[in-house]
């Protein structure tokens, strides 16, 4: 009975992955199918008629879709973010974990306190900061607001409360500063914590999609969400085109997703159990 | 909260007093905490703590960025989203009702199948973490691939899913995206698929975390699976459960990109969420004082929500 | 065998239809400078002549952005292409973006500075633009080409007109036009050939439909095309949208209620089907299960290339007492950039001069000339459809110039889309719709300073 049960739900789980992986099959497949046949009834798995039109499109330099371009901004404005909240939010948090000072309650109450105050309201009044530094439809937009989120700062600030004071007290009575100690014992100790901080930041950066929806204007400024919209918008009977740009943007995700799965997953996880 | 309290607590300063309050330049100076915060602190003042002010003030005007003029209104902007038959406040509240109506549909099935999932997962097998990682992908990619995804395989005409519908003997022309109740159905399904993988990771976890004598004592003791579930293993996730519920129900009441990719809001303004009303009014239409008192009202709903939430979880520990 | 579905464009969205009305887009053509030969010049004085039409300044680049995402945007940028190549010193970039994303864009755009330099908006959103300070007057630009309203049918000229300015050349138009079904018409014994052209032709082909069990004329709670058809019949009965000072809604008089009423008769009487989807009904109609639909000149392409369609347009039936049809109109327009280049912005009267002029380039693309002469032309006689559509310029009509329109006629929508789903009866839908229009017309005219 019970091996029983255990082929059953092991096939359960094969009938599931079967759900999520013919999607993406289906995706690439279309990619290379000429533009009629990815919108012919009935519909077909492998192409008739294999071809690479839709990625040819989607490379011409003067398109009005140009999904490289957009990869690379998405790619640059990932990274610079992810720099900026590793950064700044590794270095608020050490003081709130390890050190008293004026203001300290009352600063990380507020912080944790924006964690539950909903997104949306933020759309508007950081549109209009954004306009007013001129960043709007540059990648400085997209990177550097969304840097300003509480989690960064709660979730470090967990994780240096979390570790042992041992080496610093030992670096401390050695005379080290407090910068010192910072990136020469906190720091290395911390990469794991690092690590999940960095991807988890970057993917949401990588995702967002109603801000930079909002402050990005000029074709070849998009980031990969709202460019993908536009390409929708502009192969509306090319389905060819269209998933072609969503293998373009799903890819590299994906690649990084099976490298730093363990990063991923489980610090998502173990974000849970914190709670 | 889990692991972490053990050993600190006590701050660096009490360290010096330690040391004989010894003369030492331990680089607690006055400003050493206020230079580590400050670059976080220049973000959080210019794009969290300003906004968040000047979005109550933006509130009470009628402000539209390209005019000079941004007439003071007081509350008018609140009182017409109350008002029946006001313009706004109709549109307002039809897409206050999709988004009830979307987190109705989402957060329950949400919370139930990633649990039995991560049930099954919960063994030691060939191939486990290759289930969790694929069931987690698609989360990785945005709602903008999931949603052209799905509105690809959705496509009343050409689309896979009418298709093979059809070849099983069903209508082959169900309007999944522009449709009722075929558009929620979509909609609710499409979420599923995407962020299943999420909870599941995080159920896993947590039913790891669950100490394996307690099963093991009951099955001495002569408990069946059920027991054993009900009476260890949903206690034993009750953190978790605060967790996903939470986030799920957040996730949900936020919901714009599948609305805005698959349906369009439509048909007509049946999908059109709460959040991409207020995108429009804000945005699209720069009616910015509107679109403020409305993320405003929508903002106090989910804070009640939240904290009726809170609650609810809290007052079972007895 | 087996299936008989057609391979069919997916079903068109609210954006699409943004896009479609360049799209497929045969439009009416409506100025004088086409075929600017001096004969037919209608002799104001265009006096200031070749100066003010030619550019002689250092080299510039224009930045021209449109919402021709669909079919018409190879005819454009093939016009496009012409200039550059007879204008040395002026290089066009052109832009497109689906029309919903255009009207949110460009305004962000034209607000940082970096905004394009000429573009093209439908007409009712003109006013809006113009009183938010995203796009310039036209008026010499209009005396320079030699402009008036006698070249165009009135209410295209008026239309442009937003507090005694000119702020858009008109660069064709597309109305809504009565497609017919031929084969559903044969199946129900009537003449494909004849299809009815007032409300009792129309009402007995439903009742002969009717009685072979064939739905005829799928009502559209939707924009398209239930809010067109509405605004079309509104005028027929003699009714105006909005009084003359634009400060209340009066979709909502006798005239909007026999309106709307005759369109849930349509319902009640059962030649439409209850709810009928979004684009339903032009599936049903290229499905051969729908004989009428009234949509717009842009449907043309579409329909042509759904195979074995067999399908005829002539001009919306007189329903009410008068002839009249609802209307978009694309104008060429010059953006309100910080810091105005003089050269630039001679350079962009040039391009529009040369877009109008060369508007015969633009009416091979499936567009409708309305100047007599070219109309006359054999050529464009030998477009079957457009030239029906042409017919239709006299009585034309849209919305009036108003800043923040597209907001009334949003309570409009809501109104048509109640009462054909049958949830409203047509007098209350459109005194709820009136009520919140009056509201909204009121917070516009205060906040553009009326």
């Amino acid at each position: 009975m019970r091996r029983y049960l255990r082929w059953l739900s092991y096939a359960a789980l094969v009938a599931l992955t079967a759900i999520y992986v013919a999607p993406f099959i289906w995706m690439a497949l279309t990619s290379f199918k000429t533009s009629f046949e990815s919108t012919r009834v009935p519909p077909t798995w492998l192409p008739e008629e294999f071809t690479t039109h839709s990625y040819e499109t989607l490379s011409r330099p003067a398109s009005q879709t140009p999904v490289f371009r957009w990869f690379m901004n998405s790619m640059v404005a990932g990274i610079g973010h992810t720099i900026l909240v590793v950064v700044t939010a590794s270095m608020a948090a050490y003081p709130l974990a390890r050190m008293e000072f004026r203001g300290k309650r009352v600063l990380f109450g507020l912080i944790i306190a924006t964690l539950f105050i909903p997104p949306i309201i933020f759309l508007v009044p950081n549109y209009l900061i954004v306009d007013g530094l001129g960043w709007i439809d540059t990648l400085l937009a997209v990177a550097v607001p969304g840097a300003a989120g509480a989690f960064g700062v709660f979730f470090m600030r967990q994780f240096f409360v979390s570790l042992p004071r041992e080496l610093e007290e030992a670096a401390l009575i050695d005379g080290a500063n407090h910068f010192q100690i910072f990136t020469r014992v906190i720091l290395p100790l911390s990469k794991p914590a690092l690590a999940t901080l960095a991807v988890l930041s970057f993917l949401t950066n990588w995702n967002d999609f109603l801000w930079p929806l909002s402050v990005l204007i000029d074709a070849q400024n998009l980031t990969l969400p709202p460019g993908l919209t536009r390409l929708q918008g502009a192969y509306v009977t090319d389905y060819s085109v269209i998933m072609g740009g969503a293998v373009v943007a799903s890819i590299p995700v994906l690649a990084l997703f099976v490298l730093a799965q363990r990063y991923v997953v489980e610090g998502v996880a173990r974000t849970g159990l914190k709670g | 909260m889990a692991s972490g309290e053990a050993t600190q607590g006590r701050p660096i300063a009490d360290t010096r007093r330690k040391l004989g309050g010894r003369e030492r330049s331990l680089g607690v100076g006055r400003f050493t905490p206020y230079a580590f915060i400050a670059p976080y602190l220049v973000l959080f003042v210019a794009f969290v703590l300003y906004p968040g002010v000047s979005a109550l003030w933006v509130s009470l005007h009628d402000w539209d960025y390209l005019l000079p003029n941004k007439p003071f209104v007081g509350l008018e902007n609140f009182i017409e989203l109350f008002t029946a038959g006001s313009p706004t406040g109709g549109f307002f509240w039809q897409s206050m009702q999709a988004t009830a109506q979307f987190t109705l549909y989402s957060v329950p099935p949400l919370v139930v199948l990633p649990l039995l999932v991560a049930l099954l997962l919960n063994r030691r097998f060939r191939g486990r973490n290759f289930f969790r990682a694929v069931y987690f992908a698609p989360y990785v990619l945005g709602v903008v691939v999931v949603g052209m995804l799905w509105r690809y395989l959705l496509d009343p005409n050409i689309g896979v899913v009418n298709y093979y519908l059809e070849r099983l003997g069903f209508p082959n022309d169900i309007p999944w995206t522009n449709g009722l109740p075929w558009a929620w159905i979509a909609l609710t399904g499409m979420t599923v698929w995407w962020t299943l993988g999420f909870n599941t990771a995080i159920y896993l976890a947590g039913l790891q975390g669950i100490n394996r004598d307690l099963y093991d004592a009951g099955k001495v003791d002569g408990a069946t699976s059920w027991q054993l579930f009900r009476y260890v293993t949903l206690p034993g996730l009750r953190p978790v459960f605060v967790f996903v519920i939470t986030v799920t129900l957040l996730a949900s009441a936020n919901m714009f990109g599948q609305s805005y990719i698959t349906t369009q809001g439509g048909p007509g303004n049946e999908t059109r969420t709460a959040i991409m009303y207020i995108y429009e009014e804000g945005i699209v239409n720069f009616r910015m004082g509107k679109a403020a008192a409305m993320s405003t009202v929508l903002g106090l709903f989910l804070a009640v929500v939240g904290i009726l939430n809170f609650l609810f979880f809290n007052r079972e520990v007895d | 065998m087996g299936d008989d579905r057609r391979p069919q464009a997916r079903p068109l969205s609210r954006r699409d239809f943004l896009v479609s009305t360049g799209a497929a887009g045969a439009g009416l053509l409506l100025t004088s400078c086409l075929g600017r030969s001096p004969e037919t010049r209608t002799g104001t004085g265009g006096s200031s002549g070749a100066a003010s039409t030619t550019y002689e300044g250092p080299s510039v680049t224009l930045d021209y952005w449109n919402g021709f995402t669909g079919g018409d945007g190879p005819f454009m940028e093939k016009l496009v292409e012409r200039f550059s190549t007879e204008h040395d010193n002026i290089d066009i970039k052109m832009n497109t973006l689906e029309w919903g994303d255009y009207y949110t864009k460009v305004p962000q755009a034209v607000s940082t500075g970096r905004g394009p330099d000429v573009g093209v908006m439908h007409i009712d959103t003109l006013a809006t633009n113009a009183a938010r300070n995203v796009i310039l007057p036209l008026d010499d630009v209009a005396q320079t080409l030699g402009l008036a309203e006698s070249d165009f049918a009135p209410t295209v000229w008026q239309a442009g007109i937003y507090n005694g300015s000119r702020y858009g050349i008109p660069l064709d138009v597309h109305p809504l036009g009565f497609y017919y079904n031929k084969k559903v018409m044969e199946q129900a014994g009537l003449d494909p050939d004849a299809p009815p052209t007032n409300d009792d032709e129309y009402r007995q082909a439903l009742e002969e439909m009717e009685a072979k069990g064939i739905q005829g004329y799928w009502m559209s709670p939707f924009v398209f095309t239930g809010a067109f058809v509405f605004q079309s019949l509104l005028w027929q009965f003699g009714g105006e949208l909005y009084s003359s000072d634009a400060t209340q809604a009066t979709f909502n008089s006798e005239a909007g209620v026999s309106a709307l009423t005759w369109m849930v008769d349509i319902v009640k009487s059962g030649y439409s089907p209850k709810n009928v989807g979004q684009d339903a009904d032009s599936v049903a109609f290229q499905n051969n299960k729908n004989a009428f639909i009234w949509t717009g000149i842009w449907m043309i392409n579409a329909y042509k290339e759904v195979p074995e369609l067999e399908w005829g347009v002539a001009e919306l039936p007189q329903i009410g007492d008068q002839r009249a049809a609802w209307a978009g109109s694309h104008n060429l327009v010059i953006m309100n950039q910080r810091d105005q280049d003089e050269n630039k912005l001679q350079a962009a009267k040039v391009f529009i001069n040369w877009l109008t002029e060369h508007s015969l380039e633009w009416a091979e693309g499936g567009q409708v000339p309305a100047l007599a002469d070219v109309r006359d032309d054999p050529k464009f006689q030998d477009l079957e459809h457009q030239s029906i559509f042409a017919r239709e310029i006299d009585y034309v009509r849209f919305p009036p110039p108003v800043p923040g329109i597209a907001d009334p006629q949003a309570t409009l929508a809501t109104a048509v889309n109640e009462a054909v789903l049958l949830k409203e009866e047509p007098q209350a839908a459109l005194d709820a719709a009136a009520t919140k229009a009056d509201e909204l017309l009121r917070e516009n005219a205060e906040k553009y300073g009326g």
